[in-house]
């Protein structure tokens, strides 16, 4: 039988995706502690997140929980940072900074061979560091550094001015640090931030191949960390009005652009409409805005709009690097798929093509068990379980396309966007 | 830590693995093209990658390639360097027909429209702006590359050595690229997760057993000649301050003496507690960081020092600190912890990577695209015996000042 490659093969879109929970433990500070069991995999992976000070409403000087953050490899009550280091890396172990808009911690990552010989080290990072003034030194200088190179990025600068403009330079997401807050550190912020103000409201997340006795060993070893309880107030922002950000760089090639404003709550019954919206807008390699200002006219490498995650309500961003004499164009270019998209009929093979792409997503980003706890953890950040995904699914295979028109035109209001160039 | 796969190869020389994985639900297929910029010749750099771009513009019987795929659940993407060009697919592992249709089609019988190439080159020029010009130090290795490099393509990078390069290829250029490139026998695909070896035969034999092999020679590569002399460079840049690149020539890949290269790196350069880091970083003022690693290429390749200098501090002068390093380390012996620290990170590494389904599709292609996939193993093997003595010979051999190339990036007035 001759090949009919002209037609393509039959298909089927999967009914079902598994969304398993993990198991709940308190520990006996009252922490919370997730664990997902995770047989195949000789990897583990362990996680403490605390509220952070940009929620507490702690004032502090910009990069405290930075430095803080950052010093507690450099020595301990017993151990030196040479030798922490050598620890760490004899037990091919790596120790993460978290620091994110809402929450401060620590991450590990090492092997289930390991994983008894270090956690030991990894708790004591979190009470008995004394942070070296030497350590301290260098790692100021290494920081400003950093700042200098990223404010020649001109993708970075751009984002930075963006979440200024969006967040407000007097509340702590819209800060820029310079070199002037790496200055003004010392020591003594350090040492108050961390026996004062780090552990707030902390949880726990831990995956890999472990036995009933080696998460009661992490439930102990974490149970005795004093922790701080805190009502944390995490921000409402409104959209406001701004005039254009332009930072105009003579020698710069390209022009870096961020579009966006703040959404709606995760819990809003409008929410999963506008995620549906964005996607066909800018949310994937298929989008509208791939379609036009690269595949169609070659203005950029690469063009996205994404949703950012906030406890209180999500925000939303398009970023590109773009052609300089071209921004104007790619701006209005936006705006003109956003509306086309809110207004005209969208055609039923792109509706059918959204849907089966973001079921093949879900089943995908839920196919690693080593992934789920990183899933549970930003949708329980939120304030949710996993009924979100749930919901997600269904509206994903019923969703009208008229609805979505309706949210986006409702939320994505020209009117309402900040918007920034660098380059 | 082994990764379980079947094998086969189809009449027309296209090698097939099996990676089967029951606990997931969707499939991975990944296609291995055994071209890259090494592949290129000097005033036409930079179409392997280019060439990648133009294999997401549609086939024969699928004109828009994402569209078809992302119909059926699933999503692609794929890339390129010095020796291979990579492209995968990812979808639900029901629907696996659809990559075979699509993959064979575009191996088959690529479009190859004038709106895709004219298009694409100006995408592919701004992501070259965008990534190596637009960015503080983003050409360094432009500049190391041209200055290590006499003959070899690794002279250049795989974006290419210049835009000039992009402008001018031609479509003849692209076509003759396609049909000595783009064929079953000068490709590996591995098909992973929830698949069963008996229908990856099947669908196999079915969609890609009438693709022909390829009837167009590659070209000779040249080869590099032993360097003889150290070789200098300085480019000035606005940046806010120096960086210092110090590269040795290594063997290639499969070559005695690679993995004894890559041994001294991770020796001398891997992690907060490796040498270079505690002395010149956390008890030094000249550098504010510090690596070492080897470029991992089939052809020799290069062994790299580099760093960024602290304000005030210049890149000549971080060199004499860096040498006096390596120089020390010439003159010790491994100890015994160092040496199974090192052989810890090996082994944490593989299960690190084979966590992901994606990871140990790709590292199986690659490996067989060296020859045979059991290498992921047996060099792994090889690699953690290897004893302290003959590191050492090898460090002596390659660490020379003759054998180095140096490039002081300085910053502008600094």
């Amino acid at each position: 039988m001759i090949l009919d490659r002209t037609v393509a093969p039959e298909f089927q879109i999967p009914e079902q995706v598994n969304f398993p929970s993990p198991i709940k433990k308190t520990l006996q500070n009252g922490v919370s502690l997730y664990f997902m069991a995770t047989p195949e995999i000789g990897a583990v992976k362990l996680e403490i997140n605390a509220d952070s000070n940009r929620v507490t409403g702690i004032v502090e000087k910009k990069l405290v929980s930075y430095f803080t953050l950052h010093l507690l490899m450099e020595g301990t009550k017993s151990k030196s940072s040479a030798d922490l280091d050598t620890f760490f890396d004899t037990y091919a172990s790596e120790v993460e900074v978290i620091s994110n808009f809402e929450h401060n911690g620590l991450g590990l990552l090492t092997t289930k061979k390991h994983f008894n010989t270090v956690l030991p080290v990894f708790r004591e990072l979190m009470t008995e560091a004394i942070f070296p003034e030497k350590e301290l030194a260098k790692r100021k200088s290494q920081k400003a550094l950093s700042i200098s190179i990223q404010r020649e990025q001109n993708g970075n600068r751009a984002s930075h001015l963006f979440r200024q403009e969006l967040f407000g330079e007097e509340h702590p997401f819209g800060q820029i640090s310079d070199e002037q807050d790496v200055e003004a550190i010392s020591r003594e912020d350090l040492v108050s931030f961390y026996s004062e103000k780090l552990w707030v409201n902390p949880e726990v997340f831990l995956a890999g191949n472990l036995s009933e006795e080696e998460v009661e060993k992490v439930c102990e070893i974490l149970g005795d960390l004093p922790t701080i309880s805190f009502e944390s107030k995490n921000p409402d922002f409104v959209n406001l009005p701004k005039p254009r950000l332009e930072e105009r760089k003579e020698s710069a090639l390209q022009s870096s652009l961020r579009v966006g404003c703040h959404l709606i709550p995760k819990n809003h019954p409008d929410y999963f409409g506008l995620w549906v919206f964005n996607v066909f807008l800018g949310g994937y390699f298929g989008s509208r805005l791939i379609k036009n200002i690269r595949e169609d006219k070659g203005h950029t490498y690469g063009i996205y709009s994404s949703i950012g995650s906030l406890k209180n309500a999500d925000y939303w961003v398009v970023m590109a690097d773009v052609i300089k004499e071209h921004t104007e164009t790619v701006i209005d270019e936006i705006y003109h798929e956003v509306k086309r998209l809110q207004e005209e009929p969208i055609p039923i093979e792109e509706i059918e093509i959204v849907r089966n792409y973001l079921i093949g997503n879900l089943l995908s980003n839920f196919s690693s068990s080593f992934d789920l706890i990183s899933r549970f953890k930003s949708i329980h950040q939120a304030g949710l379980d996993f009924g979100f995904y749930e919901k997600q699914l269904e509206y994903i295979k019923t969703f009208k396309p008229e609805d979505i028109q309706a949210i986006g035109k409702k939320y994505l209001l020209k009117e309402n966007m900040v918007e920034v160039i660098v380059g | 830590m082994m990764i379980n796969y079947q094998k086969f190869v189809l009449n027309n020389g296209l090698e097939v693995l099996v990676h089967e994985d029951h606990s997931s639900k969707i499939a991975v297929v990944n296609i291995l093209y055994k071209v890259g910029s090494r592949n290129e010749i000097p005033g036409k750099t930079g179409l392997a990658h280019y060439f990648e771009h133009l294999m997401f513009g549609g086939s024969k019987n699928a004109p828009v390639f994402d569209a078809a795929l992302e119909r059926v659940g699933g999503s692609c993407n794929a890339f390129t360097n010095t020796d291979i060009t990579n492209y995968y697919v990812t979808l639900p592992a029901v629907n696996l027909e659809t990559a075979f249709w699509l993959e064979s089609d575009r191996m088959f019988q690529l479009s190859l429209t004038e709106k895709t190439i004219e298009t694409q080159r100006k995408v592919v020029i701004e992501e070259y702006k965008q990534r190596y010009l637009n960015q503080p130090y983003g050409d360094v290795f432009h500049h190391v590359r041209d200055l290590a490099f006499d003959q070899h393509p690794n002279k250049w990078p795989t974006i290419g050595k210049d835009i000039d390069d992009i402008v001018g290829y031609r479509k003849e250029d692209v076509e003759e690229f396609y049909l000595t490139h783009y064929s079953p026998d000068n490709a590996v695909m591995v098909v992973a997760g929830g698949v069963k070896t008996e229908d990856v035969k099947r669908l196999a034999e079915k969609w890609f057993g009438e693709i022909p092999s390829s009837k167009f020679p590659k070209k000779t590569i040249p080869q590099e000649l032993p360097q003889t002399s150290k070789k200098v460079k300085t480019v000035e840049a606005e940046v806010p301050t120096d960086a210092l690149y110090k590269v040795y020539h290594m063997p290639g890949k499969m070559q005695d003496g690679y993995l004894e290269a890559d041994l001294i790196t991770d020796i001398i350069g891997f992690g907060r507690s490796s040498v270079l880091e505690q002395s010149l970083v956390k008890n030094g003022h000249i550098f504010a960081s510090v690596g070492a690693y080897i470029l991992g290429t089939v052809d020799p390749g290069l062994l790299v020092f580099s760093g960024k200098m602290e304000k005030g501090q210049s890149a000549e002068n971080a060199e004499k600190a860096l040498d006096k390093v390596v120089k020390d380390f010439l003159q010790s012996q491994v100890e015994e912890e160092v040496l199974s620290k090192v052989k810890n990170q090996a082994e944490a590494m593989k299960t690190y990577e084979s966590v992901q389904l994606l990871n140990r599709a790709m590292s199986l292609a690659y490996y067989a695209h060296l020859g045979d996939a059991e290498l992921y193993q047996t060099s792994y093997e090889k690699k953690t015996k290897i004893p302290s003595h003959q590191i050492m010979e090898w460090a002596n051999t390659i660490l020379k000042e003759e054998n180095s190339s140096v490039m002081y990036y300085k910053a502008k007035g600094g």
